[in-house]
């Protein structure tokens, strides 16, 4: 009896954990949060040298209680239709476990419900973030750290208040010189070897 | 056993005389040894020698061996290090799913005509120079990479490295000069296989020395930069290795070789005209195109594929991405010794079965692959994939050396170009374009792999017969092998050579060897 009460007890807790756990859909999410950034539409930033600010804040017309579950406010980079063109790898997908659109992490604040001024984030534009068009997207999680709701800089369609992001080439001057370094002492090596073995043969000859 | 004296065969026992054999060593009686030959192995009269050791340096066989096999290995990383750091280089240079594959295509298409120019500088400077001079010209190719900016550039480089791929060609003519042609089979096979491993081993390579640089603590789009280095060394240091420790014949001395008569002692025209005319060498080409020509494409996309749909970190798909190249260390050995075990008991029916077989499993799986939505699924399935394809390329050199004995070199250059044709054309079909995901072009490429077999199924060998027909009583090995001469030649005494391999080859009549006693005195009719 008793080991029969236990199977049910973790089957409902495995049935729990699986609503907890289970698959969160983007169409599923309020977009409860108003979050504006600092780049104006077409504007382009570079990697390494500038700064995206901005602000994000819950919007006052949801009633009172809807922000009960948050606890984390974490800001992302995402790409914009026009960067995920023949990107599969930058696919949006509806399911959240999935989706690629977002793979930049700006900067993640806790959430306090009674504070309810407009708070500011500030991020350097890291030098891994690749050459392409975004826009800035919050997400709120839970204590379980599961998406609850959203907020973003741009339009529902994603088409307005999009910006560039120039990224950096990786090259350098120092890699370019030992890189000629090496490839010049690889055909000189063959050569000079090729010469003296020339020269070998016909003293041998000789 | 034949017991009719002097009935072909009878003295034969255990010899087959083709290529590809699977023993490692060539007992006295049939090729005697030089035992004024002061070298670490027994040799035979032109000191090449005669055993296959293979935990040995012995100068020169067996170091030849290595230092040939080693450079073989070392192209195939360079030449496939972009394809596991491609998650980073998409995002540095800005590609496009069609960018990535046009870079896949252009990294296998260079050797097409590379390896056709290898021979002709094999028989010029000899196979020495030859290795070496390809891989370090090519080493400042891969260099190159630190320059790359966009994807014109990127595939401009990967197109250039793939020239390296050539050093197949001098890998296996510097074999044909060290060992017996009685165990150049195995010498060959095991060479061919252990370099294409390197496919496998740059997967590995190439994430953890990125990891490293990384944590060094360069930016990500310069760490894949630095981490090309890496194969970019190892071409300088092969290449000085292959010069100072290598030579061109057991004896040292290269300007014997050319005396000695590599030059082709047939006209170049006539051997061509017997290949192209033969149909069995342009269904080989095309088979060969979805076994070998599927792995090359498989090395370029699958790191790439799991590191996107199972959301793994670049390292551990690299160790995923490895394990299918490193497959060849057994199962491309596998191939041809199921192929020879199917050749003792059915005949070259039996190898062409196993070839069927094999290649067909491969596809099958490679369809399963693309179907596969958990990761031990995805992985079980290519590693079963990985082994039909592989296997399939031993048991292709099973047969290619009976599909013609004159022409036997160029149809041999026309298979592998066709292996490199094969995997530029998979990869531009079902790995350039976003109308449909990578699981979809795997799965496609399986279904093609699977079509693309059953053209073995016309091949026919009036002697031995083909998969569904038997062989024809009318027609002899003899007759077959001696139809590639005409009656000048004949008269001339040229098709002798081809007529002692008909003798030889008799062995793939399977179990029937035996009972095929030709009245000893018979000379073939033409």
């Amino acid at each position: 009896m008793a080991a029969h009460r236990l199977v049910v007890a973790s089957l409902l807790l495995c049935c729990l954990a699986q609503i907890c756990y289970g698959k969160v859909l983007f169409s599923s999410l309020k977009r409860t949060l108003d979050v504006t950034a600092s780049p104006k539409q077409g504007q382009v930033l570079l990697s390494g040298v500038d700064k995206i600010s901005g602000t994000w804040a819950l919007n006052k017309t949801f009633p009172a209680g809807t922000d009960s579950s948050y606890k984390t406010i974490k800001l992302k980079l995402c790409y914009a239709h026009i960067s995920q063109l023949d990107r599969a790898w930058r696919k949006t997908v509806d399911d959240l476990s999935k989706d690629k659109t977002c793979q930049h992490k700006m900067v993640a604040m806790p959430y306090d419900a009674a504070n309810k001024t407009v708070h500011t984030f500030e991020w350097l534009i890291e030098r891994d973030v690749p050459q392409a068009t975004y826009f800035v997207r919050a997400y709120a999680f839970d204590a379980n750290d599961v998406q609850v709701a959203y907020g973003q800089s741009t339009n529902a369609n994603k088409s307005s208040n999009l910006f560039e992001i120039n990224a950096i080439s990786g090259r350098h001057a120092s890699l370019d010189i030992a890189s000629v370094c090496f490839s010049a002492f690889s055909v000189l090596s063959l050569g000079v070897f090729f010469y003296i073995e020339k020269r070998k043969g016909k003293s041998q000859k000789q | 056993m034949a017991d009719i004296e002097g009935s072909p065969g009878s003295s034969m026992h255990g010899v087959t005389g083709r290529e590809q054999t699977f023993i490692s060593s060539v007992a006295s009686p049939m090729v005697p040894t030089d035992t004024t030959a002061k070298f670490a192995l027994p040799v035979d009269s032109e000191h090449k020698s005669k055993v296959f050791k293979l935990f040995s340096l012995a100068n020169p066989h067996m170091r030849t061996f290595h230092l040939s096999w080693i450079s073989f290995f070392t192209c195939f990383v360079s030449t496939f290090a972009a394809a596991p750091l491609v998650p980073i280089i998409r995002d540095n240079l800005n590609l496009t799913k069609a960018d990535v594959g046009n870079a896949g295509v252009a990294s296998v298409s260079g050797s097409i005509f590379s390896r056709l120019t290898m021979g002709a500088v094999c028989d010029l400077l000899g196979p020495r120079y030859g290795c070496a001079f390809l891989i370090m010209l090519t080493a400042p190719t891969v260099f190159c990479m630190s320059f790359v900016e966009d994807a014109a550039g990127y595939i401009a480089v990967r197109f250039m490295i793939g020239f390296s791929l050539a050093t197949f060609v001098s890998c296996q003519y510097w074999m044909s000069t060290m060992f017996n042609s009685k165990i150049i089979g195995l010498v060959n096979g095991t060479a061919a296989g252990w370099g294409n491993m390197g496919g496998g081993a740059t997967q590995l390579i190439m994430p953890l020395v990125y990891e490293l640089i990384r944590r060094c603590g360069a930016t990500p789009f310069t760490a894949w930069r630095i981490a090309f280095f890496i194969p970019g060394w190892l071409h300088v240091i092969m290449g000085i290795l292959v010069l100072t420790l290598g030579q061109d014949l057991p004896d040292g001395n290269l300007g014997a070789l050319q005396k000695k008569g590599n030059v082709a002692k047939d006209k170049f025209t006539k051997v061509l005209w017997y290949a192209i005319t033969n149909y069995r060498t342009w269904v080989f080409a095309l088979l060969y195109g979805y076994s070998m020509g599927v792995e090359l494409t498989t090395d370029n996309v699958i790191a790439e594929y799991f590191y996107d749909r199972f959301d793994l970190k670049l390292h551990t798909a690299g160790i995923i991405a490895a394990s299918f190249g490193m497959a060849n260390l057994v199962a491309r050995p596998f191939g041809g010794y199921a192929s020879d075990l199917a050749a003792r008991l059915f005949g070259m029916r039996g190898r062409l079965w196993t070839l069927w077989i094999l290649q067909t499993l491969g596809g099958v799986f490679c369809i399963w692959l693309g179907r596969a939505n958990t990761l031990p699924i995805a992985v079980l399935s290519m590693i079963l994939f990985s082994v039909g394809a592989q296997a399939a390329c031993g048991a292709t050199f099973g047969i290619i050396p009976f599909i013609s004995r004159r022409s036997l070199g160029i149809i041999s250059g026309l298979t592998g170009a066709g292996g490199n044709f094969g995997s530029g054309l998979t990869q531009l079909v079902f790995f350039s374009s976003s109308k449909f995901s990578t699981s979809t072009g795997l799965s496609l490429m399986g279904a093609m792999i699977v079509a693309c077999t059953l053209p073995v199924t016309l091949v026919h060998f009036p002697q031995w017969g083909s998969m569904f027909f038997p062989p024809s009583k009318e027609i002899s090995e003899e007759h077959y092998y001696t139809s590639e001469w005409n009656e000048d030649e004949v008269q001339k005494g040229l098709h002798q050579s081809s007529l002692k391999f008909a003798e030889n080859s008799k062995s793939e009549r399977g179990k029937r060897v035996a009972s095929a006693a030709t009245p000893p005195n018979t000379t073939p009719t033409h």
